[in-house]
């Protein structure tokens, strides 16, 4: 069964619908300019843990936000009540705090009206799916766990939003978008191996495919040994090397750039990184989830932000691309990160050609150590194992590392295509696994 | 909406779960609303003024969960939403090995109500704008201080909570926080230092109290001073900390791993389960005989003393670890009475009506001891003295921890000397909690909340107290950032 039952099924706020909330808006705001928000979420999450059903929750959430300034003064209110007396509060609260708030010397008007990219940010399958195709996925998970007797823990979410962006100058913007996700922890005893998907489809989580991968890497994780701590050559399969790279695009904000605060300050259009690397913006990718529009208002467009290695592009919020005199921001809600040269199929490959090297899973709990240099922490998780002589010949105790990406990533000795990488602490990216030499671990853990 | 119109959708709901044979449930209607003032670089960056309404119906249907939310409350969206949880409940018992059961807790009708001086609502706007303005103001004229931060948040809750037991609980509840950043710029590294307030559940008198202005030139002097300090030399230190920074390294290495439901393996692909299992309650050695770590969620004004969780169940102080030995839980009705207890301790939360309940940490502090700060350093031949939150990390099990800190001074021969900048300090949780040789009395006991403790799928934000006296550590391995 994958269609929900429909009495229970609620009835999201679609084009014409939002148009009109707008409008009860937009007519009625006495501001020099106003801009109206919608997300209108429907979404639901089936979540299993010791091989059985643990929560299974459905939550639809709307909200309409109202941004109005008189001048340079600002505010801005939200409500989740979408009666007309409750957006005309939300209006009215908006503008009492603009009225008193003091003049923001960045403020500036919302963009003018826009041509968006039309993309298929929502699949019908995906707005379909209820509790039963959540359970179904969540069922098949367990148990194929069950038949190797593992335990099985993990998700199975869906979820349907309407999103959209109106402003006082004719600015207008609304999409609806599709998201799900799977992910799953497959524990031997001890030992634990992971997988995660998220897609625009729910038919494309791969769920059998996922669950054996994490069933094979929990099998190989029992049998465990300690290394010391220290500088090791390493293979980073996608979802570690999304880890790290999440934390260099959350750093790369202009104004910290031009205020001297970023580790990137005096970088742009300089060499940071091994020359065989780029990084783009790739919305209309059909296993991103990119978007026909920002927040703000501005189109999603492919960008250039890293080329062979050269950092072409900052992040830049409106006051500083006005000031920087930067005519289009470049956007990044969909990144791809790739190689040119020669590069391996899959991981497999990379780990025949390593002598011997750690191979990572995943990363856990990474966070900024040193602001200045991007050093960040973590921890390896869910399958760290040995390779020597081109195998793997054991797993290996879990290691903390403390290292900058800035660093490590500058030569890479070898990396496969770009694959789906997307982890419980980033967003989704399409990443290569990597080989990198002297990768920091600077102590060890007691599993 | 009427306090009726919501018994009258309470009402409703819970009729539908009745008659639809499950063996429990209840339904939370809340209104939130929150304001949260930002400032960045001497201008108000932002003010925005959240209304956030709804309710959640949970149903536990043959031993399986449901759970259903809206934020469309109005009486006519009761019954999909209460026929949801139902038949997502009735989805769970399908597959359900093992039934969902719920220990016992007396029926309550009270209402709970947050003792404030000021509503922070009721303050004027322009009054809390110039406060912020004034404070980056300050910081940012002193040399070498190239940026500022500062913020003033308050949120209110009203909830109805009703079960199918007969429990009816009213809540109006409220929690304020302030703090301000200055950022400092020296020789291509820059260093920022933070000024705090509490979150604490009470009223706007909480900023007037913490008196900004009068905090700022240190503040902004330690900003420029940490820039400029010399590096932490790697080694092993004895290292004193305050309780602002205890509150984190007590959040992430003994509140997380005495949540039970990580324990049982609730949390396994997500936030991670706990060193500390069942069969260690009762005689494992987490740290030293100076280790007594408590739940309080009794305590006035700390944020998880709302009179009841989100079970219905009423707030309780109970030992998580006495005289170093670890022995007790954070737990909610599904759990107890999976480690034999026969009460759950009343620490099932969720952080709004859109959320289901999960088990969350407690308000866990540290005991204080016999010590003054004074003899804490007086021992010391060769340590650092460490405030504040920086850094932070901890594996899913939570053995193996690094924290920074948000400023540094060297201990030299007893006294504090000068500061230090890039200390991270490492260990593995019950070896650094048996290395605690001290904790300075009641005088120096200080609370600090958090309200983004992450947890759940989807993920929720946990809001706990924590407080602490100082306490010192012997031994510790220190490490440059």
């Amino acid at each position: 069964m994958t269609i929900a039952n429909v009495k229970t099924w609620p009835k999201m706020t679609g084009r014409d619908e939002f148009r009109f909330l707008a409008d009860l808006v937009l007519k009625r705001s006495s501001a020099d300019q106003t801009v109206v928000n919608l997300l209108d979420q429907h979404s639901g999450t089936t979540r299993f843990a010791s091989s059985r059903i643990i929560q299974n929750v459905d939550t639809r959430r709307g909200t309409l936000t109202v941004t109005v300034a008189f001048g340079g003064h600002r505010g801005s209110a939200s409500t989740t009540d979408f009666s007309a007396g409750s957006v005309q509060d939300a209006l009215a609260r908006a503008e009492r705090i603009a009225r008193v708030s003091p003049e923001d010397p960045e403020y500036l008007p919302p963009p003018d009206p826009q041509v968006f990219p039309t993309l298929q940010t929502s699949r019908p399958e995906t707005a379909a799916a209820g509790p039963a195709r959540r359970l179904e996925y969540a069922n098949e998970a367990i148990g194929q766990c069950r038949i190797e007797n593992l335990e099985a823990a993990g998700i199975v979410s869906s979820s349907v939003a309407s999103v959209g962006v109106a402003a006082s100058n004719g600015l207008f913007a609304q999409e609806e978008r599709t998201e799900a996700r799977f992910s799953l922890t497959v524990q031997a005893e001890d030992a634990t191996g992971w997988s995660a998907a998220a897609h625009r489809s729910i038919d494309h989580l791969k769920i059998q495919d996922r669950t054996l991968t994490a069933i094979n890497k929990a099998k190989r994780s029992r049998d465990v040994q300690e290394l010391a701590p220290g500088r090791y050559r390493v293979i980073l399969e996608p979802a570690a090397v999304a880890g790290l790279w999440s934390w260099m695009l959350w750093t790369l904000d202009a104004k910290s750039y031009e205020k001297g605060t970023s580790p990137f300050a005096d970088q742009l259009g300089r060499q940071i990184l091994d020359e065989r690397l780029t990084l783009q913006n790739v919305p209309g990718h059909p296993d991103l989830l990119g978007t026909g529009f920002t927040h703000e208002g501005l189109p999603s467009e492919d960008a250039l932000w890293i080329e062979k290695g050269v950092l072409k592009q900052l992040a830049y919020d409106r006051f500083t691309a006005k000031q920087q005199r930067i005519k289009r921001i470049a956007t990044l809600e969909a990144p791809c990160l790739s190689a040119s040269g020669p590069t391996a199929f899959k991981t497999q490959e990379l780990i025949k050609q390593c002598e011997r090297a750690i191979l990572v899973t995943n990363f856990w709990y990474i966070r900024t150590v040193n602001p200045t240099d991007l050093t960040l922490t973590g921890m390896t998780r869910d399958g760290t194992f040995l390779v020597e002589d081109g195998q793997i010949t054991s797993a290996v105790r879990n290691f903390r590392f403390h290292e900058s990406p800035l660093r490590v990533f500058k030569h890479m000795d070898a990396c496969t295509e770009p694959a789906e990488a997307v982890t419980s602490e980033t967003g989704k990216m399409l990443v290569p696994a990597v080989i990198l030499r002297d990768f920091h671990f600077s102590s060890v853990t007691r599993f | 909406m009427t306090l009726a119109d919501r018994d009258e959708m309470a009402e409703l709901a819970l009729k539908r779960v009745r008659e639809s044979g499950a063996e429990y449930g209840d339904i939370r209607l809340m209104h939130s609303t929150s304001q949260t003032i930002n400032g960045e670089d001497r201008r108000i960056a932002s003010v925005r003024d959240v209304a956030d309404s709804g309710f959640g119906v949970r149903v536990l249907y043959h031993g399986g969960w449901g759970f259903a939310a809206s934020s469309i409350l109005s009486i006519e969206e009761v019954p999909r939403v209460a026929d949801l949880a139902i038949e997502i409940a009735k989805g769970s018992a399908s597959l359900a090995s093992e039934r969902a059961r719920l220990v016992d807790e007396p029926i309550h009708r009270d209402r709970v109500v947050t003792a404030s001086r000021i509503d922070p609502f009721t303050v004027p706007l322009d009054q809390k704008t110039m406060l912020l303005q004034e404070v980056m103001e300050y910081v940012q004229r002193q040399p070498e201080v190239v940026r500022s931060h500062a913020s003033l948040w308050a949120r209110g809750d009203k909830k109805l909570f009703v079960s199918t037991e007969g429990t009816r609980l009213e809540f109006d509840l409220l929690a304020v926080q302030g703090e301000f950043t200055a950022t400092a710029r020296h020789d291509g590294r820059f260093a920022s230092r933070t000024f705090t307030t509490p979150h604490l559940r009470t009223g706007y008198e909480l900023i007037d109290s913490a008196n900004f202005m009068a905090e700022a030139p240190r503040i902004a002097s330690q900003a420029v001073e940490k820039v400029k300090a010399a590096a932490v030399r790697p080694g092993t230190y004895d290292l004193v900390l305050d309780p602002e920074h205890l509150s984190l390294t007590m959040h992430e290495s003994c509140g997380h791993p005495s949540e039970l439901d990580r324990a049982l393996g609730y949390e396994a692909n997500y936030a991670g389960t706990s060193f500390l299992t069942p069969e260690k309650r009762g005689s494992f050695l987490y740290g030293s005989s100076h280790v007594n770590l408590v739940a309080d969620n009794t305590e006035a004004d700390t944020l998880a003393a709302t009179g009841y969780d989100d079970d219905g169940v009423a707030c309780q102080k109970w030992d998580i670890v006495r005289e170093g030995v670890f022995v007790g839980y954070c737990t909610n009705r599904e759990v107890a009475s999976k480690i034999g207890e026969t009460r759950s301790k009343g620490s099932n939360r969720a952080d709004s009506w859109g959320s289901v309940p999960i088990v969350r940490i407690a308000n866990i502090g540290l005991e204080p001891g016999q010590a003054s700060l004074g003899d804490l350093f007086a021992d010391v031949k060769r340590g650092v003295y460490i405030e504040g939150h920086g850094s932070y990390s901890i594996d899913q099990r939570r053995y193996n921890f690094q924290f920074g800190g948000d400023a540094f001074w060297l201990i030299e021969n007893g006294k504090r000397t000068q500061m230090l900048r890039d200390v991270i300090y490492h260990g593995i949780t019950p070896e650094f909690w048996k290395s605690c040789d001290g904790v300075a009395d009641r005088r120096y006991r200080r609370r600090y909340g958090f309200i983004t403790c992450g947890k759940g799928q989807p993920g929720q934000s946990g809001w706990m107290t924590h407080a602490a006296s100082h306490a010192r550590f012997r031994r510790v391995a220190v490490i440059k950032g």
